[in-house]
C-alpha cells in the first residue's frame, strides 16, 4: 500500500461525527442533563415496575378509614390516606398514569403539529398563511384555559384529557417545525437535491425533515413536563379523570388540599412526585437544547 | 407613535369580533347548560324548559348572538345566570382583585429576577450562575397549586405569620371605591388596613410570581450574556467609563428588550396561574370566577369574562410594543 493509499484509507475511516453522536457526547458532559436523565430513568422504571415496587395495590384498603389519613411510619413509608390505602403504593402507581399522560399528550400534539407545520412550511403561500393564522388564534388563548374548555367539551375520560392537553401543544410544534423547514428549504443541499431531480415528497421526507427536527425534539422533551403539570392542574380544579379510584397525583393533591393542617403528608408526597418527574424532563430538555445547538458544535 | 397605537387598536376590532363568535359557539356547545346546572339533580323537563325560555336560550344561535352583541356594544354584558348579578358589576369587583395580584406577582418576578439574572451573567459559569440556573429549573417544574399549598401550609398554618385566605380581614370595614384594595386603603389613609391587605397579598403573589421569576431570571441572564461581549461595551470600558455606568447604560438597557417581551408574554400565563392561585387562597378574582362559571355553565359570565381578558392581553401586548421604542430608539413604530 502506498503512502497516498494509506492516507486515503485513514480519511475514510475517520468518519465525521454525526449530529446526534456529537450531541450525545456533549450531553454526557453536562451534569445537569445527567441528573435529569437519572430522574427520568427513576420515573420510568417506577412506572414500569410499579406492581413490584408498591407493597399494596393502588385501591387496596389496608387500614381503617380516617378523616385525615395516618402520617408516615408504622410500616407505611408515606402513611395512609383517608380511605386507609397505602399512600406510597398510590404515589408509585401514579407514576404510570403521569408517564402515560405526558407521553401520549405530547404524542398527540407532536404528530398533529408536525403534520400542520410540515404542510405549512413546505407548501408556503396561502396554505402556510391559513395554517399559521389558525395557530395564532389558538395560541392567543392561554393553554390551561383552552385545556379546561376542551375537557369540559369532550368529557372527563382519561383519553379525552390526554387529547385535550395534546391539542393545546399543537401550535407550538407546528410553528417550530415550519420555521425550521423554511430555513432548510432554502439551503444549498436542498437546492442540490432539487437540481438532480429528487421528487418533492422525497425531498421533504428524507432530506428536509430530518434536518429540521432537532428543535422539535427539544421542545417535545420540555412539553412532557408541561403536560404532566397541566393534567395534574386539571385534576386540581376538578376536571381530571372522572374515575375517583385512579391514583392521579393532581387529584390526590386536590383531595387533601382542604386538610392541610392535619394531613400535610397527603399533599406533600404527590406534589413532590410531580416536581421530581417534571424537573427531570426540564433538565434533560435544557441539556439537549445546548447539546444540539449548531452554534456550539466543534 | 400615536398613529401606530391607533392603528393597532383598530386592528384589534376584527380579531375580537371573530373571537367573540368562536367563544359564543364554543360556550353554547358545552354539554349541559345553565338550566341543568341551576336545577341540579332535581331538574325536570318542564323546569329546564321554563328556565331556557326565560333566558332566551330557545332562540336560534344567530338571533341570540346578535341580541348579545347589541347589548355588549351598549356596555351591558348581561347577567350571571347563577347570582343574577350584572356581569359588569361583578367584573368591577373581581377584575381589580386579579390585577392587584398579577401586578404584585410580576413585581416580585421583576424585582428579584432581573438583578439575579444580571449578576448570574456577570459571574458566568460561577457558583452563583449555576445555582440560579438550577433554582430556576426547579421553579418552572413546580406546579403553581402545589407551591401555593406549600406556602400556605408553611407560612400561614404552621408559622402563622400570614393570613391563609382572602384579600382582607373580613371584620375590617374598608371603603373600596376602586376595588384595588391597596389603593383604597392608601386613599383612606388607613395604614392598618393597608398593612393588612399587603399581608394578604404576599403569599398568593409569591406563588403566582415564581414561574415568571424563573423565566425572567433566565431571559435576563441570556440577554445580558449576549450584550456583554458587544464591541460598544468594550469601547465604553476602554474609554474609562465608570463600570457601574457601563452596566446600567450600555448593558442593562440593551439587554432589557427580550426581557420586556417575555414580561408581556407572561400575561396569559399569569391568567392560567391566577385560576389555580385564586382557588388555593380563596382570592375573589377573575380566575376563580371563570372556573365557577364553567362549572355552572354561566354563559354570560364566561362570554364577558373571557372576552374582557382577551382585550387586556391585547392591550398589554400593545404596551410591550410601545415600550420597545422607548428602550431602543433604533426601533421606529410604524
Amino acid at each position: 500500500m502506498s503512502i497516498a493509499q494509506a492516507e486515503a484509507r485513514e480519511l475514510i475511516l475517520e468518519q465525521p461525527a454525526g449530529l446526534w453522536s456529537d450531541a450525545f457526547d456533549r450531553l454526557k458532559r453536562n451534569p445537569s442533563a445527567i441528573l435529569g436523565g437519572v430522574l427520568i430513568l427513576t420515573f420510568v422504571l417506577t412506572a414500569i415496575f410499579a406492581p413490584w415496587i408498591a407493597p399494596h395495590g393502588p385501591g387496596e384498603q389496608v387500614g381503617s378509614l380516617s378523616g385525615n389519613g395516618i402520617p408516615p411510619g408504622d410500616g407505611h413509608l408515606f402513611g395512609l390516606d383517608k380511605q386507609g390505602r397505602d399512600y406510597f403504593s398510590r404515589v408509585v402507581y401514579g407514576a404510570r398514569l403521569s408517564l402515560l399522560v405526558g407521553v401520549v399528550s405530547v404524542g398527540v400534539g407532536l404528530s398533529l403539529g408536525l403534520l400542520l407545520g410540515a404542510t405549512a412550511g413546505y407548501f408556503g403561500r396561502w396554505v402556510d398563511n391559513l395554517i399559521m393564522r389558525a395557530m395564532d388564534v389558538v395560541l392567543s388563548v392561554p393553554a390551561f384555559l383552552l385545556a379546561i374548555g376542551l375537557v369540559t367539551l369532550l368529557g372527563r375520560g382519561l383519553v379525552q384529557i390526554m387529547i385535550a392537553v395534546g391539542l393545546t401543544t399543537v401550535p407550538i410544534f407546528a410553528r417550530l417545525l415550519r420555521g425550521s423547514i423554511l430555513a432548510q428549504r432554502e439551503s444549498e443541499y436542498a437546492l442540490a437535491a432539487r437540481s438532480v431531480g429528487v421528487p418533492g415528497r422525497r425531498l421533504l421526507l428524507r432530506h428536509i425533515l430530518p434536518n429540521s427536527i432537532s428543535p422539535v425534539i427539544v421542545q417535545g422533551t420540555l412539553t412532557v413536563a408541561t403536560a404532566i403539570i397541566e393534567v395534574a392542574a386539571l385534576s386540581f380544579v376538578g376536571l381530571g379523570p372522572a374515575d375517583p379510584g385512579l391514583p392521579e397525583w393532581g387529584k390526590m393533591l386536590a383531595d387533601s388540599a382542604s386538610r392541610l393542617e392535619s394531613g400535610a403528608h397527603l399533599v406533600l408526597f404527590p406534589g413532590m412526585a410531580i416536581v421530581i418527574s417534571t424537573l427531570g424532563f426540564n433538565m434533560i430538555g435544557d441539556g439537549l437544547r445546548e447539546a444540539i445547538d449548531p452554534k456550539l458544535r466543534s | 407613535m400615536l398613529k401606530f397605537v391607533v392603528r393597532r387598536l383598530l386592528q384589534m376590532i376584527p380579531i375580537l369580533a371573530i373571537l367573540s363568535v368562536l367563544l359564543f359557539l364554543f360556550i353554547h356547545s358545552l354539554p349541559g347548560g345553565p338550566a341543568i346546572a341551576l336545577l341540579g339533580e332535581r331538574a325536570t323537563e318542564e323546569g329546564i324548559e321554563q328556565i331556557e325560555e326565560d333566558l332566551g336560550l330557545n332562540d336560534p344561535l344567530p338571533v341570540q348572538y346578535t341580541r348579545y352583541m347589541k347589548n355588549v356594544l351598549q356596555g351591558d354584558l348581561g347577567s350571571s345566570t347563577r347570582t343574577r348579578q350584572p356581569v359588569v358589576e361583578e367584573l368591577k369587583q373581581r377584575f381589580p382583585a386579579t390585577v392587584e395580584l398579577g401586578l404584585a406577582a410580576m413585581l416580585f418576578a421583576v424585582v428579584v429576577g432581573i438583578p439575579l439574572g444580571f449578576i448570574a451573567a456577570k459571574r458566568y459559569l460561577g457558583v452563583l450562575d449555576n445555582t440560579s440556573l438550577f433554582l430556576s429549573l426547579i421553579g418552572i417544574s413546580f406546579p403553581v397549586f402545589f407551591l401555593a399549598l406549600l406556602l400556605k401550609y408553611l407560612f400561614a398554618i404552621k408559622l402563622g405569620w400570614l393570613p391563609t385566605i382572602g384579600r382582607i380581614d373580613v371584620t375590617r370595614g374598608l371603603d373600596t371605591p376602586t376595588n384595588f384594595y391597596l389603593l383604597d386603603a392608601a386613599m383612606a389613609r388607613d395604614w392598618e388596613a393597608f398593612k393588612d391587605v399587603l399581608r394578604h397579598l404576599v403569599l398568593p403573589a409569591i406563588a403566582l410570581g415564581t414561574i415568571p421569576l424563573a423565566i425572567v431570571t433566565r431571559i435576563t441572564r441570556a440577554a445580558t450574556l449576549d450584550v456583554l461581549n458587544e464591541d460598544y461595551v468594550r469601547t465604553a470600558r476602554a474609554k474609562g467609563l465608570d463600570p457601574s455606568v457601563v452596566d446600567r447604560r450600555h448593558i442593562m438597557k440593551n439587554a432589557m428588550l427580550p426581557v420586556v417581551t417575555i414580561i408581556g408574554l407572561q400575561t396569559g400565563l399569569l391568567l392560567t396561574g391566577a385560576v389555580l392561585t385564586e382557588t388555593v387562597f380563596a382570592w375573589p378574582g377573575v380566575g376563580s370566577w371563570i372556573l365557577d362559571a364553567i362549572r355552572n355553565r354561566d354563559y354570560a359570565v364566561l362570554q364577558g369574562g373571557i372576552l374582557f381578558f382577551a382585550v387586556m392581553v391585547a392591550v398589554v401586548n400593545l404596551l410591550v410594543d410601545v415600550s420597545y421604542a422607548f428602550l431602543n430608539p433604533r426601533i421606529r413604530l410604524r
